[in-house]
């Protein structure tokens, strides 16, 4: 009997996940995913149930891996609103059909960024109390209010932009929320970069440039999701609409490469010229110390540099895995840049000799993260691939058409 | 007949007392740290520990030593840290639930009940004086031999036992248990200072090197020490106003 084969659509409520149907890319993803996730049980089984005690953060390093997640996937969710307002309130037709997916990967990772943060707290249970009685002039205490809200905004945007119907204009309350979540986009990315910024204590974080980095940092951390979005999972009609977009999102990429470097260098030599040793301290740590090779290998070689090279090669920007892989590199680089500016910070000695004081666990300035850090960071990232595909697959965000074999 | 010159700790009692009688918003409380005559002991270290009950890995007031010059010009010299006790302490404005504030008496306090153990107020605090509760014990790897040590479990025992910082009972129970996983710090014994007693740090000095009282009250011996030309502050140029001031 000779196979038929038609497109049809179906609603996502009757949709189920069928592995066989999915894309290759879909499926290594959702591998990686499943063993990253796979190996973050344990982390996460120990961090619940058993506590902190094996983190490699402590009284003089106090914040790690979980927290430069959070700083890390915090800027991607705020970038992918940011994205998602290309399509919806700036109306630019290149980004047509990629509002959807660009908002469901911020309704994931947004709750993956307040995890990994969760997992950092010495009372997790008792965050309650940020809502309960909080402390408005603490930017923490505005930034948990704030991500709360964005992610209800996040969530109420995705509902409105199901519910439109195919080029029905947007305006009255679908576009005030959209107004409403694009500044909170920018205001949250900003105050991740204040929350650090504004410990004096901290010389290397009061560096100017810190928390205005951090809003165009997130913007270009959207980008990078698009281009692994576009590259390995959208499905187009038109597929001249893909090559488009890998010509718009790469020259995007490209502007905010530079302006990264630009920063950077603006950033890094001020520190350096400044000559402040407690500012030295830590850009000796990142340049040369024990976090050189995190800066120029991951943040600077795999993160800016190569996909600079690639993104200028057109025969390999335009090519769906390589444009996927582009946009992989670039958000690990971004992961590091996060990494880099957090830990080294605090390598410093507040008081000279302080670390040699007093002896015991947790009074160190050397920080690298332990094996249940890296664990938790596995599981907290694996379940939000998995999210993110399977729930994309579920919510035909990638404008995957439905094809039966009868 | 000449009169005997008064014990500083004696003085300091009955200091003490006369504070005791005032409202606490009149009371300002100090520390005063004589340099000159701190011997770098460490009793002032383990008598905090002891009193406070402090885990593995939370210190309220390290020693920080100092080694100069090269032979025969060599000095050691010591510096006893403590916390602050900052009037514009930047430790408290930066915690979203209000947990660590300036008490009436111009001490800062942390809540542990409160506490989120988010340890923004240990990145603010530019002394370093404030150390996280991972929930340790220093017998919990000791050897136990039935009939033979007992060690481990007696040892354990006290250790659990709770201690009384603010004026409240803490015994070390699971890792959700206040003051695990909390941000904690020296809070000038206030549990002490409450029922009369000096803080711990300051009963324990061999030296006389760690003064303590009610700088508001002119009479007393912190409120001649504090104006001393020799005295200083750590990092002043910061505007946190220290509480804890330095003879040198």
């Amino acid at each position: 009997m000779a196979k038929k084969e038609e497109t049809k659509t179906v609603s996502p409520a009757k949709k189920i996940f069928d592995f066989k149907s999915m894309t290759m890319a879909e499926k290594s993803v959702i591998v990686v995913g499943a063993v990253a996730f796979l190996l973050g049980v344990w982390g996460l089984y120990t961090r619940l149930f058993v506590g902190e005690r094996e983190v490699g953060y402590g009284s003089y390093v106090v914040w790690g891996l979980w927290v430069s997640m959070y700083l890390f996937l915090a800027g991607v969710a705020t970038g992918s609103y940011m994205l998602a307002a290309l399509e919806y309130l700036f109306n630019v037709p290149m980004f047509k059909g990629t509002g959807k997916a660009a908002l469901w990967a911020g309704l994931v990772t947004m709750p993956a960024a307040l995890a990994s943060i969760g997992m950092d707290l010495g009372h997790m249970e008792r965050i309650i109390k940020v809502y309960l009685q909080p402390n408005f002039f603490s930017l923490l205490a505005q930034m948990v209010w704030g991500y709360t809200i964005f992610l209800a905004i996040v969530a109420v945007t995705l509902w409105l932009a199901f519910k439109r119907k195919d080029d029905q204009p947007i305006r009255g309350f679908f576009k005030f929320v959209l107004w409403v979540g694009f500044f909170m986009a920018i205001f949250l990315s900003g105050g991740v970069g204040a929350l650090l910024g504004v410990n004096a204590s901290r010389p290397y974080w009061s560096v100017g440039l810190l928390s205005v980095q951090f809003p165009i940092f997130a913007f270009a951390s959207g980008i990078s999701l698009m281009l692994i979005v576009v590259g390995w999972f959208m499905h187009f009609k038109d597929e001249d609409q893909r090559y488009r977009l890998f010509r718009w999102l790469g020259w995007v990429a490209i502007a905010l490469s530079f302006t990264k470097i630009y920063i950077l260098w603006a950033y890094l030599s001020q520190a350096w010229y400044s000559q402040v040793p407690d500012v030295m301290v830590p850009l000796n740590e990142i340049l040369f110390g024990q976090y050189w090779w995190s800066f120029w290998i991951i943040q600077i070689a795999i993160g800016t540099v190569i996909p600079l090279i690639l993104h200028m090669t057109p025969k390999l920007a335009h090519n769906n895995f390589w444009a996927g892989a582009i946009g992989v590199m670039v958000l690990v680089g971004f992961a590091a840049a996060r990494a880099n500016i957090v830990f080294p910070a605090m390598s410093v000695e507040l008081l000279d000799g302080l670390p040699d004081a007093f002896f015991g666990p947790h009074l160190n300035i050397l920080y690298f993260p332990s094996a249940l850090e890296w664990s938790v960071t596995l599981g907290v990232l694996g379940a939000a691939v998995l999210a993110f595909v399977l729930g994309a697959e579920f919510l035909a965000v990638f404008n995957k058409p439905k094809t039966e074999v009868k | 007949m000449a009169q005997e010159p008064k014990d500083v700790l004696v003085r300091m009692h009955e200091d003490l007392q006369r504070a005791l009688e005032k409202a606490p918003e009149d009371r300002r409380w100090v520390m005063v740290i004589d340099l000159r005559k701190c011997v770098g002991c460490h009793a002032c270290t383990i008598a905090c520990v002891a009193e406070n009950k402090l885990p593995p890995g939370v210190v309220y007031r390290p020693v920080v030593e100092h080694e100069r010059g090269m032979y025969p010009n060599v000095t050691r010299s010591f510096l006893p840290r403590p916390c602050m006790q900052c009037d514009n302490p930047p430790c408290t404005s930066v915690c979203p639930v209000t947990a660590t504030y300036k008490n009436e008496e111009g001490v800062v306090a942390v809540d542990y009940e409160q506490c989120i153990g988010c340890r923004a107020c240990i990145v603010a605090c530019p002394y370093g004086a404030r150390t996280s509760d991972f929930g340790y014990t220093y017998t919990e790897d000791l050897p136990v031999l039935n009939g033979v040590i007992v060690g481990r479990e007696t040892a354990d025992d006290y250790e659990r036992a709770a201690s009384y910082e603010y004026g409240k009972e803490w015994p070390r129970a699971g890792h959700r248990s206040s003051p695990i996983g909390n941000a904690r710090k020296c809070h000038f014994c206030l549990h002490r200072v409450k029922d009369g007693e000096l803080p711990a740090c300051v009963s324990t000095c061999i030296g006389r090197a760690t003064l303590y009282g009610d700088a508001n009250d002119p009479d007393s011996l912190v409120a001649e020490m504090v104006n001393l030309p020799n005295v200083l502050r750590l990092k002043e140029e910061l505007g946190t106003e220290p509480r804890v001031y330095y003879l040198v």
